[in-house]
């Protein structure tokens, strides 16, 4: 039988299913998934609001750069979020005052509490040594300990990988949410990548594994 | 009525091979890590609302990895490389407003501006982006084109 040639409406038809297809599959696949994300949730809520202090176009445009000046870039970046922070309470911590926290004998007593916000990956690859894990895309996970811990510490540093990262910021709105005050919380810009480019011991693997670099 | 040129065959099959492959590893990447795609799909700023966000990192991936597959495996090709065509088409214009709008916000030149676009291959160069989506976009224009698979299935 000599093959048969499809008609463009066949094709477009054609197409249409397998999409639908596709996301008939993403759909069952978000569901079971751990990684899923919840389709009605506004994950970056405290982003968003209007007036709130969005990171200004030309902020992001410095980023975009291929050869931008880095101070300037992080000037931008950080004038924004301490504007959008501000708005809620909460001071931006620089790399100084993140490391004087980390040595302050309350870090070890738990009066002093590091929260890494990024995912699994990251986390394992290296965290500040005794940070706790708080995932804003997968809050369940963590939250119950965190808040335990939140209870206790009279500060909390909460930071991602710096930069452009919003994650430690959208952590430090998901503990206010729950009622962590305000006056607690520091957002630590620089991060991790700042932190260890600055020779700041990390910790890889799991909270308290042990496993130090340098 | 269409007959295969025997001497375009296997650029067909290389070029549906090659888009399926490629289509497969960046829905990929996207789906192992959604939240990660959510992020970069919010930076493009041109969808309305969370729900619509979220729906469209949870499933466009998938899309992605199931026209791939069938690319691959030589199922509704024709469908599938159009399918691809769309999106490719979708996702040129989305990266190019975005370069736009971040072009016209300062100094640089439109081509030294470069970013992850949650394409599924990390952070590129602007330009370097828009010729890899043309020559991608060439590629589903000719399986698109080819008319000798029968029913749209070529398992060869």
């Amino acid at each position: 039988m000599s093959p048969r040639a499809f008609t463009f409406r066949e094709i477009l038809r054609d197409s249409v299913v397998l999409l639908l297809a596709g996301i008939a599959v993403g759909l069952v696949a978000n569901g079971i998934s751990p990684r899923g994300l919840s389709l009605r949730r506004d994950y970056f809520a405290g982003l968003n609001r209007p007036g709130a202090g969005h990171a200004t176009s030309e902020s992001r445009a410095a980023s975009f750069a291929r050869a931008p000046a880095v101070a300037s870039e992080s000037t931008g970046i950080n004038a924004a979020r301490r504007v959008r922070l501000a708005a809620r309470g909460i001071d931006l911590a620089d790399h100084a005052r993140a490391v004087e926290l980390f040595r302050d004998g309350d870090y070890v007593a738990g009066r002093i509490v590091f929260i890494d916000a990024r995912d699994d990956v990251h986390f394992k690859a290296g965290h500040i040594r005794g940070a706790w894990q708080l995932d804003h895309y997968r809050l369940e996970q963590h939250l119950t300990e965190i808040l335990g811990a939140c209870a206790i510490a009279e500060r909390i540093v909460v930071y991602c990988n710096g930069g452009e990262c919003e994650d430690s910021e959208l952590a430090a709105n998901d503990l206010l949410q729950f009622g962590v005050p305000a006056t607690k919380l520091l957002v630590y810009a620089g991060g991790i990548t700042e932190w260890t480019s600055q020779g700041m011991p990390i910790e890889t693997g799991s909270r308290a594994s042990g496993q130090s670099l340098p | 009525m269409n007959r295969p040129v025997p001497s375009r065959g296997w650029v067909r099959r290389a070029s549906r091979f090659v888009l399926g492959a490629l289509f497969v590893y960046f829905g990929l990447a996207k789906a192992l890590d959604p939240a990660g795609f959510l992020k970069l799909l919010r930076q493009f700023d041109l969808l309305p609302g969370p729900f619509a966000l979220n729906l469209t990192a949870a499933v466009l991936p998938w899309c992605e990895m199931l026209c791939g597959a069938a690319l691959v495996f030589g199922l509704r090709v024709q469908a599938a490389a159009l399918a691809v065509l769309v999106m490719l088409a979708s996702f040129t214009i989305a990266v190019t407003v975005r370069a736009w709008s971040i072009y016209q916000t300062g100094p640089l030149s439109f081509c030294a501006i470069h970013f992850d676009c949650g394409c599924g291959s990390g952070e590129v160069v602007i330009c370097v982006k828009l010729l890899q989506n043309t020559a991608l976009a060439a590629l589903a224009g000719l399986v698109v084109a080819g008319s000798t698979e029968s029913r749209g299935d070529d398992p060869t």
